[in-house]
């Protein structure tokens, strides 16, 4: 079929094709109708149908069903056994036998402690054993931070907050932060 | 660090609820479960209603949504660009439902229809749907192509660039435009009785 032709089965028999007709609907509701819109009854005809179509089609838009509440909980079920927790880092204890947290759960509570700081939110967070020091981290974490609202201060506040967390909630010390905002956002 | 921080670090952050998709994405990039949570909140009930007018089966839908969801969480490392997901979600709902679609080809469009209706129940009532005019325009989209309908409900339904719609029906825009052309006079012409 052809391509460039795209209605030419939908020809009226005045010689229009339907999709002149919707694409000149506009013009006929505002007025700007000339003699054939006016006059030509098969024309006529096609133009309420697809005006009954075009309200309907709104309603389709406006349409909210939502899938069963079970749906959100089975994909997120299939995802939560897909998670593979491959890099882990050492934690401090005075007992026999190591305690290894994910680099992913230390990165959660990471973004977390960003996100405390108003008008700011952390979006990437890469956590790593140093190298000079078994039970030390280095951390890479971009941000985003509200549209208008950036300050110095603020990213000073999120380095003092990252820094805090790394130490009372991991308990190890941070050897190194590196911050980048590579976003505003609108809020 | 002082006592507020340590209270602060136990709370979730007061706009949290309203991250932006940006960050959603980058977080769930990371591995980060519940950011990925909360773009499956936001983006399934679009994904379920298009596979849902696509496959007009609620069991269907859902098993697609369910596999496109889970594929995004797999592959969120090759998306290029954190603002492409929305557009990666609705390429992958559209390709799956048509696969689904073809799979089902043994049974013929018009059984399908006969069958789909006289067993309502597949079906929540909905609102949108009481109107005999709208019982019409679902069983004239069903009688389509499935490349029209995908194209129509995309343009149409979701309000998707011809480009986006292009790409995700993997043909041409002008190809695009054409199929719904199409789809708009076959469907318009079920509207007749009502004019």
């Amino acid at each position: 079929m052809a391509v460039n032709q795209p209605t030419q089965e939908y020809l009226l028999p005045c010689g229009r094709d339907v999709e002149t007709v919707w694409e000149r609907i506009d013009e006929v509701e505002t007025g700007r109708a000339n003699t054939h819109d006016i006059q030509c009854p098969y024309c006529g005809a096609a133009r309420e149908s697809l005006k009954v179509l075009r309200d309907l089609t709104g309603v389709l838009a406006a349409d909210d069903t939502e899938p069963s509440r079970n749906l959100t909980n089975r994909i997120m079920a299939a995802v939560r056994a897909d998670v593979r927790r491959h890099n882990m880092l050492a934690l401090p204890t005075d007992e026999p036998g190591g305690v290894r947290v994910s680099e992913q759960a230390v990165a959660a509570v990471l973004r977390f402690a960003a996100d405390t700081v108003g008008g700011v939110r952390a979006r990437r967070c890469r956590v790593r054993q140093a190298d000079s020091d078994a039970l030390a981290i280095e951390v890479d974490m971009s941000i985003a931070v509200r549209a208008g609202g950036f300050t110095a201060a603020a990213i000073e506040q999120v380095r003092d907050r990252v820094t805090a967390a790394v130490g009372a909630r991991i308990g190890v010390r941070l050897a190194r932060l590196d911050l980048t905002v590579e976003d505003l956002y609108n809020a | 660090m002082t006592a507020p921080a340590e209270i602060n670090l136990r709370l979730p952050p007061p706009d949290d609820a309203a991250l932006d998709e940006g960050t959603l994405v980058a977080r769930a990039r990371e591995g980060d479960v519940q950011a990925f949570e909360q773009l499956v909140r936001r983006y399934q009930g679009p994904m379920y209603r298009l596979a849902l007018r696509m496959l007009a089966s609620t069991g269907d839908a859902e098993d697609v949504v369910q596999e496109v969801f889970l594929t995004a969480w797999r592959r969120l490392g090759q998306l290029e660009q954190d603002a492409a997901f929305v557009g990666w979600l609705y390429r992958t709902t559209t390709n799956r439902c048509l696969n689904v679609i073809r799979a089902r080809k043994p049974t013929t469009d018009a059984e399908l229809d006969q069958h789909e209706s006289a067993g309502s129940s597949g079906r929540p009532e909905r609102a949108a749907e009481t109107s005999a005019q709208m019982t019409a325009l679902t069983a004239a989209l069903d009688l389509l192509t499935s490349e029209q309908r995908a194209c129509w409900l995309l343009r149409e339904v979701h309000g998707r660039s011809y480009d986006e719609i292009a790409d995700a029906t993997g043909t041409t825009s002008t190809a695009v435009r054409g199929r719904i052309a199409r789809a708009r006079a076959q469907l318009a012409e079920v509207m007749a009785p009502w004019r």
